[in-house]
C-alpha cells in the first residue's frame, strides 16, 4: 500500500506534538484506510500506526479524537484486526480506564470498540481478562450499564451487546446468575427500554445465552429473580383478556393498557421466544410455564406476528406449551439423546422449514421496501459498517 | 467468698474473730427482710430498669450516674458514647422514647467521631421505626448514610423505612446503593426482592384500577348515550355540584360527555337513598327504578327495575293482584280501577296515562323529565272522591 518510507513518514505526523493540521491530515488520511477491507488489512501488519491511533485518542483536538475513534471503530469490525489490537496495540486498559471515567466524552465510541472485540471467542476472552486485570470487574460494568445517567455525554447502550458477547464465557454467566448477587435483577428491566434498540437487544442476548444453563432455571423462574415477565412483557399487547384470564397471569401483565405496544425489533422478538423456549427445556420450567399462563399471551402474540421466522419460533413454543407432557426419561428435552435415523430426519424437516420461511420472507420482501437485516446470531455486532462511519467530506 | 483453709496458725488477721461476730451481732444497714427486694432495686447495679424519674434523694446513687454522664467535663466522644449506651439500654427496654432522647443527645455533643455519629443516627431511626415514626426514621437513615455512606445498617433502615411509607421504588434503590458496596449481603437481597415485589404489585393496583374505571366510564357513557338516542330527557339535580366552583366538575364544563355525565342518574340524593339506577341489560333494553305514588293515602311503592318495554297493567296487576296492600282499607285499588298520571312539573300540569302504554313511550313524551334518575307515577282510583277533588282545578291532559 504505502511504500515503507511514507509509512514511516505518515506515522512520524501521528504525535500528539505535531502540528495539529499536519496531525488532523494524517488521521484522516488513516481513517480513509479503515474504511475498506483491503486498508484495514494492511494495518494490521502496523500496530505502531494502530498505537498512535491510541495515544491520538488523548490529543487536544475533540475533531482528531473523533476520528481516532472512528477508524478504531472500523478496524475493531474486522476480525482479523482483533488479535493485533488486543495484544501488540494493547488498546484494552486505556479503553478500559476511560470508560470507567463518567465525564469522559467518547464512551459510547469505547463501547462500540469492545463490543466488536467481544464477538469471536478468543478475543471474548482477552477482553474477559482485561475487565477482571484492571480492576474493574464485571459488577462494575454491570453497575455502570444500569446506572441511569452515569455519563452525561454517552448514553454507554453498547454496554449491552458487550455483555451479551461476554456471556459466551461460562465464567460471565457464572456471574449474572450468582445467586448471592443481584446481578440479573438489575438487567431485567431492560427487556422493556424503548429508548435503545441497541441496549435493548444486548440484554435479551444475554438473557438468553444465560438460559443454556438449565440448572439455574428454577432460581430463574422463582420469585427470587423471576425472569417470565420480562421475558412476556414485550410480546404481549393491549387486547383485552378476560378477568379470569388477567387474574391467572404474572403481576406485571394484568390489565395492561390499551396503548401497550408490542417489541418492534422481529431479531428481538426471536429471541425473546428463543429464551422462552429455553425455560421448556426442564419439567419443572415447563410445569411453571404452564401454571403462570403463557399460553394466552402467545396465542394473542401468534395472531399479530407476521415475520415467518418469528412466527415458526412461536409455534415451537405452543407445541410445548399445550402439549402433553414427554414421557418418563425424556423429561429434561436438552438431555434426551436423539437417535441418529431419527435426528436425520429431523434435519431434513427444518431444512424443508426454513426452505418455506426462506421463501416467505422472500415474498414479504418484495412486498416492502428492502431492509437490511442482519441475520440472528449468538454473538451482536457493534455498529460496524464501514460507509456508515466515513467521516464527511471523505470521497470513498 | 473462699477463705484459706484453717492453717492452724493466726495468720487470718483476726478473720475468724471478725467472722464469728455475724453469729450473734446483724451487721448494720442491713437490708431488712421485707423489703429487701424494694431496697434491692435501688442500687443502680442491681436496678433491673431504670426508673422514670431520677430524684437525687431516692436514688442518689444512679443521679450521680446520671450527672456523670450528662454535666461533665469528659472528652465530646466519651460522652456522646455514654449517651449512645444510655440510649441502647433504654432501647433494649423498649422505652423508645427515651432511646430518642439519649441518642438525640449524643448528637449534640457534635464530636469528631463520624462513625459514633453515624451508630447514633442508625440507631435513632431504629427508635424512631419502632414508634412508627417512619418519616423521622428515614430522616436519620439518610443523615447516618450521608456521614457514613457504606453504612449497612443505616441503608437497611433506609430501605424499611421506605417501605413502609409504601415507597417501593425508593426502596429498591435504596438496596441497589447498598448492594453496591455490600454485593452480597443477604438481607439486602431479600429485601430488595421483596421491595421490587411490591413495586410491581402497586403498578398492577393502579393499571386494575384504572382499567376498572374506564369501564365504569364507558358503561357510564352508553347508557347516557341510549337514554339521550331515545329521547328521554333527564333533569338536571338542583344540587351544588352543577356549579361551576366545584373542582370535581371542572371538567364538565370542557368535557360535554362529562357534563352528560354529572346528570344524575342516581335514585334520591339525600331522603331516600335506595341506591337503585337505571341499567342497560345484555339486550339494550333499559330498566328503570320506578315510584308510585298514591297520594290519597300517603304512600308509595317503588319498582327497583321496570322494563322499558313493559306496559303498567302488567306491573299493577302483580302489584293489585292477589292480596290488595294493607293501606288500601276500602279495597278500592283493583287494577282494572286505576288511573295513572305523571306530572309535568315545570307547568305543574298532570298527564294520564293509559295502563296499556309501554313505559319508554311514556319517558319519551315531550314534557316528561325524569327527576333524580327515578320516574314516578301518581295513582288514584278512577272516579273516587279523592282524585275529583285531586284533579280538580288542576290542568289534566290525556297522553297522545
Amino acid at each position: 500500500m504505502l511504500s515503507e518510507s511514507d509509512a514511516k513518514e505518515l506515522l512520524s505526523f501521528l504525535k500528539l506534538d505535531m502540528r495539529p493540521d499536519v496531525k488532523g491530515q494524517a488521521t484522516e488520511y488513516i481513517l480513509g484506510l479503515t474504511g475498506n477491507r483491503d486498508g484495514c488489512r494492511y494495518l494490521r501488519t502496523k500496530p505502531d500506526f494502530l498505537r498512535a491511533l491510541l495515544t491520538l485518542t488523548a490529543d487536544s483536538s475533540v475533531a482528531i479524537v473523533k476520528d481516532c475513534y472512528h477508524a478504531l471503530i472500523n478496524l475493531s469490525a474486522d476480525e482479523t484486526l482483533h488479535q493485533v489490537m488486543v495484544k501488540e496495540t494493547d488498546i484494552l486498559p486505556t479503553l478500559l480506564k476511560n470508560l470507567l471515567d463518567p465525564k469522559y466524552m467518547f464512551s459510547d465510541r469505547i463501547c462500540t470498540i469492545i463490543s466488536n472485540l467481544s464477538r469471536h471467542e478468543k478475543t471474548c476472552r482477552e477482553v474477559f481478562r482485561a475487565i477482571q486485570e484492571h480492576n474493574i470487574g464485571l459488577a462494575k460494568l454491570v453497575e455502570i450499564f444500569c446506572t441511569e445517567g452515569y455519563n452525561k455525554h454517552a448514553s454507554l447502550h453498547y454496554l449491552g451487546p458487550l455483555l451479551s458477547n461476554l456471556t459466551q464465557l461460562p465464567e460471565t454467566r457464572h456471574f449474572i446468575l450468582d445467586k448471592e448477587r443481584c446481578v440479573v435483577q438489575r438487567l431485567l428491566p431492560y427487556t422493556q427500554y424503548e429508548a435503545s434498540t441497541v441496549r435493548r437487544g444486548g440484554v435479551v442476548g444475554t438473557l438468553r445465552n444465560c438460559c443454556f444453563d438449565y440448572a439455574h432455571h428454577e432460581w430463574l423462574l422463582s420469585d427470587e429473580v423471576d425472569i417470565l415477565p420480562f421475558l412476556l412483557l414485550p410480546l404481549a399487547g393491549p387486547e383485552e383478556l378476560t378477568d379470569e384470564e388477567n387474574e391467572g397471569l404474572p403481576v406485571d401483565l394484568q390489565y395492561l393498557p390499551e396503548d401497550k405496544k408490542r417489541e418492534e425489533d422481529p431479531d428481538i422478538r426471536k429471541m425473546l421466544i428463543e429464551t422462552l423456549l429455553l425455560l421448556t427445556a426442564t419439567k419443572a420450567g415447563r410445569q411453571i410455564m404452564k401454571r403462570k399462563n403463557v399460553y394466552p399471551i402467545m396465542r394473542e402474540f401468534h395472531k399479530w406476528e407476521k415475520e415467518p421466522q418469528v412466527i415458526s419460533a412461536c409455534e415451537k413454543l405452543v407445541q410445548v406449551l399445550i402439549g402433553d407432557e414427554p414421557e418418563a426419561g425424556m423429561e429434561n428435552l436438552m438431555e434426551v439423546e436423539i437417535p441418529a435415523d431419527v435426528e436425520q430426519k429431523l434435519k431434513d424437516l427444518d431444512a424443508k422449514e426454513q426452505e418455506q420461511i426462506e421463501k416467505e420472507m422472500e415474498e414479504l420482501r418484495e412486498e416492502k421496501s428492502e431492509k437490511e437485516k442482519p441475520e440472528g446470531q449468538r454473538e451482536e455486532s457493534g455498529e460496524s459498517q464501514p460507509t456508515s462511519t466515513s467521516p464527511e467530506g471523505l470521497e470513498r | 467468698m473462699a477463705f484459706p483453709a484453717h492453717q492452724g496458725d493466726d495468720s487470718d488477721d483476726g478473720m475468724d474473730e471478725f467472722m464469728d461476730k455475724f453469729t450473734e451481732q446483724k451487721y448494720k444497714n442491713a437490708f431488712n427482710e421485707n423489703n429487701w427486694e424494694e431496697e434491692f432495686d435501688k442500687v443502680p447495679m442491681f436496678m433491673k430498669k431504670a426508673p422514670e424519674e431520677i430524684d437525687p434523694a431516692t436514688h442518689p446513687d444512679l443521679a450521680c450516674l446520671q450527672s456523670i454522664i450528662h454535666d461533665d467535663d469528659r472528652p465530646l466522644e466519651e460522652q456522646a458514647k455514654s449517651l449512645k449506651d444510655e440510649g441502647n439500654e433504654y432501647f433494649k427496654e423498649k422505652n423508645y422514647k427515651r432511646a430518642v432522647v439519649s441518642y438525640t443527645e449524643g448528637l449534640k455533643k457534635n464530636c469528631a467521631d463520624t462513625a459514633l455519629n453515624a451508630i447514633l443516627y442508625t440507631n435513632r431511626a431504629a427508635a424512631h421505626f419502632h414508634l412508627g415514626n417512619m418519616r423521622s426514621a428515614l430522616n436519620d437513615a439518610v443523615a447516618a448514610k450521608k456521614i457514613k455512606p457504606d453504612h449497612l445498617k443505616a441503608i437497611l433502615r433506609g430501605a424499611q423505612c421506605c417501605m413502609e411509607l409504601h415507597n417501593y421504588a425508593d426502596a429498591v434503590q435504596w438496596c441497589d446503593e447498598g448492594l453496591k458496596v455490600h454485593p452480597t449481603d443477604k438481607k439486602l437481597l431479600d429485601l430488595r426482592a421483596a421491595a421490587d415485589k411490591q413495586k410491581r404489585a402497586a403498578e398492577r393496583d393502579a393499571r386494575k384500577a384504572k382499567a376498572k374505571e374506564k369501564k365504569k366510564r364507558s358503561e357510564k357513557e352508553a347508557l347516557l348515550a341510549a337514554i339521550k338516542e331515545r329521547g328521554i330527557k333527564l333533569l338536571e339535580p338542583d344540587n351544588p355540584r352543577r356549579r361551576g366552583s366545584d373542582s370535581e366538575d371542572d371538567d364538565a364544563d370542557k368535557d360535554p360527555v362529562a357534563a352528560m355525565a354529572t346528570l344524575d342518574l342516581d335514585g334520591f340524593s339525600s331522603q331516600e337513598a335506595t341506591g337503585a339506577r337505571v341499567f342497560m341489560d345484555d339486550q339494550g333494553v333499559l330498566h328503570w327504578p320506578v315510584l308510585f305514588l298514591y297520594p290519597e293515602h300517603q304512600q308509595t311503592d317503588f319498582i327497583s327495575a321496570f322494563a322499558e318495554s313493559s306496559c303498567f297493567i302488567d306491573h299493577l296487576c302483580v302489584m293489585f293482584g292477589e292480596e290488595l296492600p294493607p293501606w288500601d282499607t276500602e279495597q278500592k285499588y283493583q287494577p282494572q280501577n286505576l288511573q295513572l298520571f305523571f306530572e309535568d312539573h315545570e307547568k305543574e300540569h298532570l298527564y294520564q296515562v293509559d295502563l296499556e302504554t309501554l313505559l319508554l313511550k311514556v319517558l319519551q313524551h315531550q314534557r316528561c323529565f325524569i327527576k333524580s334518575g327515578t320516574p314516578s307515577f301518581i295513582i288514584m282510583v278512577k272516579g273516587s272522591e279523592f282524585s275529583k277533588q285531586f284533579l280538580s282545578g288542576k290542568k289534566v291532559h290525556r297522553m297522545k
